[in-house]
């Protein structure tokens, strides 16, 4: 721990998603396709190949009418940092095409790298990996609208969220130009975050005390970046996968729906906020 | 039987190893003539520039050098092969009266038309490549990777992979994969020669570990992303 | 020397050694794995220099600012544009996706004249001058026979330049049929008329309410500008204010407001002059306003009708909540109380908008913070009185076909009549525009459009994407789409402060596609005469620019203009109108069927996945539409798992849904956030026309529910219908 401080700290970009704002509306979605190339097909309606980098999940709390509730969940890559940089899909692959990266902390995926295997898809406990079962077809003139920053993938590989991570190349091509290193935090954000009409999704380095990620989360780093924050939750926290996909709800049900419980278990014994 | 028997009397008889070596070394001349210069052939058509560009004339006309028309936007984005737009500044009507110039101007200028350039440098669409990290973070030379293009005054022929699509000064003029210079290859290796073994300052953190004569199995960088294959936690700084 | 077999051995190992020292295998090895990474079909989007332009996304009456990100000349990405009044940086997913709109496939992408039967698909390319001369000798000859006044045209609202090309262009030629699409902004309109005597449209001061009262309002699920109400809702959350939605089903909305109140659907009306009833017995009304006109007569209204134990009986609310949502509502500072149902593209019944509107005046909320404000229309337009003809004269003192205005005087446009008037022969049109609409989709009662539109014997639609009704067209004149044109935007739907926003080319065309105002100045060009004068513009450029006077250049540099302060119509707030005199003996809204043969009710819902106007589910926004909603070919249901037990229907099971109007093969989806006895399907599916990313699938509402006639405003007031559901 002494190193601690010693050295500049890396970045470890996250987001923190407000469950309370978030209203479901699925902007973040066709945000995050359009700006990835994402493909599509005629038939969408098979959620298990239908591709979706962020995909909104809707929760409810199991109970009848007229109790019931809906909580909406999106979900992107959850960047898991394990311990260490042991993501469960990085340490499964065998083609060195996803890994960790120290200075963002941001989990890559070179389609060309892949070559299929799906074993990352069975290590993500989030279901944030896509495969692409069939080459992309974008219909007559739709190709025009493709962005050069993001490499149209093919058939036989598997894709996922990137915390959009062109723009903080692009973001970086400009401070060099201006001759600075360092990024502001508006400067890199996701195309999910800054679509959102309801200001739901925060974007920045979790390690920064000045970015609102930071400040919101307040994620404990000795103790594998677990949330400060009693509204803010992680998913599947307990497996250990360190995800930097924060959520935030003021809703107890919301909150615990965030992992698996045993019946009747003593939370406050079992795990802590 | 007998008819075998026969024959292999007359192999022994003629001195058998003769024939054989001679064969031997027949096919392994072929195939050296083949796989060393019929093959290259092969492999890369041959396509001609649209233009016939002179970089030299140019580079003495300009006041800035290579800037004059490679240059960076503002947005940190590398202009690349001029636009037409540029062109235009000087070229409205023809300066001279060098054909190329004057085909340039009719048959581009006049239409709107963009030249059609083949880009003898252009890296596959897989590849994140930063001019800004390198030239102005890394404050390295064009002709590092480039070579000395600038002192050129024909455009050389572009030679496409007829399998990959690729120009051939990726894998380099010499089928072999050997270079000479920096900037007669660009093929991960070549860019990975340099950030293997360049002396980059860096800001490494170290994470706490018990036995301090073991090595550290994880460093993490901070300061910039140079050492591409040191560490493997680095492909997404160049593939996208 | 005789080649044998060991020479040739000797000469095949001879090359093998040689090219293994040659690097022939070891290139091949690297193309050939190269090859099999980038193939050759997989699209390489090329790079260029990146620029931005701003613009303002119509796909909505929402009027949101966009910036689109371009690439050299390609567009690659919409943003929305941080800093505008409307959404500052956010944008729904519709206009995330509207690149699939402008570069898609179901773009229309020349002029073309039907050769098949109607609605067969055959067509044949034809030139714009052939186009339009083939449009203007129609409209020629109907005008030499005195049928000037059966031409008509639909367009997507009234407001801004181009509608009032068309306006101008049939009061030119002779016709009063310029119709509308319907939405809340009739309804509400017409209420400001009635009580309070000012023509404007309704605004809300949203964002600085601190008590938020939705009876069905799609808050988050279109309604309004729906980006901006996005924001709203998160400020409302942020800073602790209250929302309380009142609808028998749990949408988006009522899952994200602080209390959600089922109620049974149709009687809106009852509770709002319920809890007008016991504001008014605990004092809690505002004192300045009991001296209005009509107040004594609503008071003695409420009282005497609408007793909390009577309404509470009415509408399945429990009493104890109706008082305390009422003592709430009075209570809260900046009270608001909205209507219109889920996304307001029905208009509804005008009692409960009146009620409604009752309600506001009564905690004292008009043209308040927080409040609701009647805001003047754009008064920009001002072009100059056209010279008209005796045909032209003559033809603007007939009857409008859909009754509007004489047979509910209040009225501009009731284009919710047109289907019966024609079908049962009581008026009929020779020719019909239809611009910026897809009537043929998304009017309620689609059939019955469909048949009277099998009736007019010229149909011209003016539409950028092959829609229900261009599909069904005899010609097709298509308009640039938004990305690629000029034109004014007004005030968003709802929006408090009048605003004015420029939509800009921020691409060049992409086909041969024209300005719909160009056409329309083209056409009367070539009717020629007082129709040609009255469009002396050179372009619809030049026309917008010199009505826009001293704003465009500063529409040009920022976008949008507040065009003036809030206005403030104050008028004489009349509690008690004429129109309000039917709720003296309340009944529930009607619906369509009997109970008998049809023990469900049937409601639609709206999401904001699911675009149901003009512009249908771009391939990116129906991907985000869940399983439970749609699953492959079929519309899914929602009903309670207590229906469904009733019924023999399980999760998923396919069944059969029957209104007296359709029918239809649907998914069940057992719901826990429905009450018992009730059927949603989701508005914006069922399409049959533009492309295979959105044609086929589900079932379109609009063809199982018919539409109902409101008896005081001749609105369409239908919210839902009677049905069947049986297993299959």
């Amino acid at each position: 721990m002494k190193e601690e401080g010693k050295h500049k700290k890396a970045k470890k970009y996250g987001m923190v998603i407000n469950l309370d704002e978030c209203t479901g509306c699925g902007a973040c979605m066709v945000a995050c396709m359009a700006e990835n190339n994402v493909p599509f097909k005629e038939d969408e309606s098979n959620k298990l190949d239908s591709i979706a980098w962020m995909r909104v999940y809707k929760l409810t709390n199991g109970k009848p009418y007229p109790e019931a509730e809906i909580c909406y969940l999106p979900r992107p890559c959850m960047h898991c940092e394990g311990e260490h940089g042991h993501a469960p899909c990085v340490s499964v692959c065998p083609a060195t095409a996803t890994d960790y990266n120290h200075e963002t902390g941001i989990v890559s995926q070179i389609y060309t790298r892949c070559f299929g295997c799906r074993y990352c898809m069975v290590a993500c406990p989030y279901h944030a990996r896509y495969f692409n079962w069939w080459d992309p077809v974008w219909p007559e003139e739709s190709t025009k609208y493709l962005s050069p920053n993001v490499s149209p993938r093919m058939r036989g590989v598997v894709e996922k969220c990137s915390f959009c991570f062109h723009r903080y190349q692009l973001a970086m091509d400009k401070a060099y130009l201006e001759g600075r290193t360092v990024l502001e935090e508006d400067e890199y954000q996701t195309s999910c975050a800054q679509a959102c009409p309801a200001g739901a999704i925060t974007f920045g380095d979790l390690n920064n005390p000045e970015h609102k990620v930071h400040q919101l989360a307040k994620p404990d780093n000795k103790h594998g970046g677990r949330p400060g924050n009693p509204n803010v939750f992680r998913l599947l926290e307990r497996l250990g996968t360190n995800p930097k996909v924060y959520y935030m709800s003021s809703r107890e049900w919301v909150r615990q729906a965030g992992d698996n419980y045993i019946n009747n278990e003593d939370l406050a014994k079992n795990y802590r906020h | 039987m007998s008819t075998q028997d026969d024959k292999a009397k007359e192999v022994s008889a003629d001195g058998a190893a003769g024939p054989i070596i001679l064969f031997f070394i027949l096919g392994l001349a072929a195939s050296l003539v083949f796989g060393w210069i019929i093959f290259p052939k092969l492999l890369y058509s041959q396509k001609k520039q649209p233009i016939d560009f002179n970089h030299v004339l140019h580079v003495e006309a300009v006041e800035e050098g290579c800037e004059s028309c490679h240059f960076f936007r503002e947005d940190g984005s590398f202009s690349g092969i001029p636009k037409l737009e540029q062109c235009v500044d000087c070229h409205e009507e023809p300066q001279g009266e060098d054909p190329n110039e004057i085909k340039f101007v009719e048959d581009y200028v006049a239409n709107g038309r963009e030249v059609p350039w083949l880009v003898y440098a252009r890296q596959p669409d897989c590849v994140f490549f930063s001019h800004a990290a390198h030239v102005k973070k890394g404050e390295m030379d064009c002709g590092t990777c480039h070579g000395h293009i600038g002192e050129s005054e024909h455009s050389r022929v572009y030679e496409e992979n007829r399998i990959t699509g690729y120009s051939r000064d990726i894998w380099g003029k010499n089928i072999s994969g050997l270079k000479k210079h920096t900037w007669e290859r660009m093929k991960m290796d070549d860019c990975a020669e340099c950030h293997t073994t360049k002396e980059i300052k860096t800001d490494v953190e170290t994470l706490p570990w018990p036995i301090n004569w073991l090595p550290r199995p994880y460093e993490k960088q901070t300061g910039n992303q140079a050492r591409v294959k040191t560490v493997k936690e680095a492909c997404f700084v160049c593939h996208k | 020397m005789k080649i044998g077999r060991r020479s040739f051995l000797s000469f095949v190992i001879g090359g093998a050694a040689g090219t293994a020292i040659t690097p022939l295998p070891w290139k091949l090895m690297d193309d050939s794995s190269i090859w099999s990474q980038n193939w050759p079909w997989t699209p390489v989007p090329p790079d260029g220099e990146y620029s931005q332009s701003n613009s303002v996304c119509t796909l909505c009456p929402g009027g949101c600012g966009i910036t689109v990100r371009k690439v050299d000349d390609r567009v690659v990405k919409i943003e929305g544009m941080k800093g505008h009044p409307v959404n500052d940086g956010g944008l729904c997913l519709m206009g995330l996706s509207g690149l699939q709109l402008l570069y898609g496939p179901t773009r229309v992408k020349t002029p073309l004249k039907r050769v098949g039967k109607r609605g067969e698909g055959k067509w044949e390319k034809i030139s714009w001058d052939e186009a339009i001369s083939e449009v203007a000798k129609k409209l020629a000859d109907i005008r030499s026979n005195g049928g000037s006044h059966t031409v008509g045209s639909i367009v997507d609202s009234e407001n801004g330049t181009v509608p009032n090309l068309f306006k101008r262009f049939l009061t030119t030629y002779g016709s009063p049929n310029f119709m509308t699409m319907p939405s809340i902004q009739d309804s509400y309109a017409m209420t400001l008329q009635v009580m309070q005597g000012v023509s404007a449209q309704v605004g809300f001061d949203a964002e600085n309410a601190d008590f938020i009262l939705s009876f069905g309002s799609g808050i988050i699920d279109g309604w309004g500008s729906p980006v901006r109400m996005f924001k709203a809702n998160s400020a409302w959350k942020a800073n602790g204010k209250k929302v309380v939605q009142i609808e028998p089903r749990l949408s988006n909305t009522a899952a994200k407001s602080d209390k959600w109140i089922p109620i049974n659907p149709g009687t809106e009306a009852a509770l709002a002059l319920g809890l007008a009833n016991i504001i008014i017995s605990n004092s809690l009304d505002s004192k300045k306003i009991s001296q209005s006109t009509g107040f004594d007569s609503f008071k003695k209204l409420v009282q005497n009708e609408y007793g909390t134990d009577k309404v509470s009986k009415i509408t399945g609310i429990n009493s104890a909540t109706i008082v305390s949502l009422a003592k709430n509502f009075a209570r809260a500072s900046k009270p608001l109380a909205i209507c219109g149902k889920g996304q307001g593209s029905i208009p509804g019944s005008l009692n409960e908008f009146m009620a409604v509107h009752a309600l506001n005046a009564l905690v004292g909320n008009i043209n308040k913070e927080g409040g609701v404000w009647a805001v003047t229309d754009t008064e920009y337009i001002n072009w100059p009185k056209p010279e008209m003809d005796s045909i032209a004269e003559n033809g603007m003192q007939k009857e409008r076909i859909d009754g509007a205005g004489s047979e509910y005087p209040h009225t501009k446009s009731l284009l919710n009549r047109l289907a019966e008037v024609i079908n049962s022969g009581d008026g009929s049109l020779e020719a019909l525009f239809v611009s910026g609409a897809n009537p043929l989709y998304s009017m309620p009662g689609s059939k019955a459009i469909k048949n009277a539109f099998d009736n007019i014997p010229f149909i011209v639609s003016f539409s950028s994407y092959m829609d229900e009704t261009a599909s069904n067209a005899d010609l097709i004149l298509p308009n640039h789409v938004y990305l690629e044109r000029y034109e004014d935007v007004t005030t968003p739907a709802g929006l408090s402060k009048p605003i004015v926003g420029l939509t800009r080319p921020v691409v060049k065309p992409q086909f041969n596609t024209k300005h719909v105002g160009d056409v329309v100045m083209l056409i009367a060009k070539a009717l020629g005469g007082g129709m040609a004068d009255a469009f002396s513009w050179e372009s619809y450029e030049a026309c917008l620019k010199e009505t826009l006077g001293v704003k465009w250049d500063i529409l040009v540099e920022k976008g949008f203009e507040f065009n003036g302060d809030k206005c403030v119509l104050e008028g004489d707030f009349n509690f008690y109108p004429d129109a309000m005199k039917s709720l003296s003996d309340f009944s529930p809204v009607s619906i369509e069927g009997s109970a008998i043969s049809y023990p469900l009710l049937l409601i639609p819902y709206d999401t904001i996945r699911l675009a149901n106007g003009y512009i249908g589910d771009p391939p990116f926004a129906i991907k985000t539409v869940e399983d439970t909603v749609l699953k492959g070919k079929n519309s899914c249901v929602e009903i309670n798992p207590k229906t469904g037990k009733e019924l023999g229907l399980t999760e998923g099971r396919y069944a059969s849904l029957l209104t007296p109007r359709g029918k239809a093969k649907v998914k069940v989806h057992l719901y826990e956030g429905i009450m018992p006895g009730i059927v949603a399907l989701p508005r914006g599916l069922g399409h049959t026309a533009y492309d295979n990313y959105l044609a086929g699938k589900g079932c379109n509402f609009n063809e199982l529910i018919g539409s109902t006639e409101d008896p005081v405003s001749g609105f369409d007031e239908a919210w839902g219908i009677r049905a069947r559901l049986t297993k299959v």
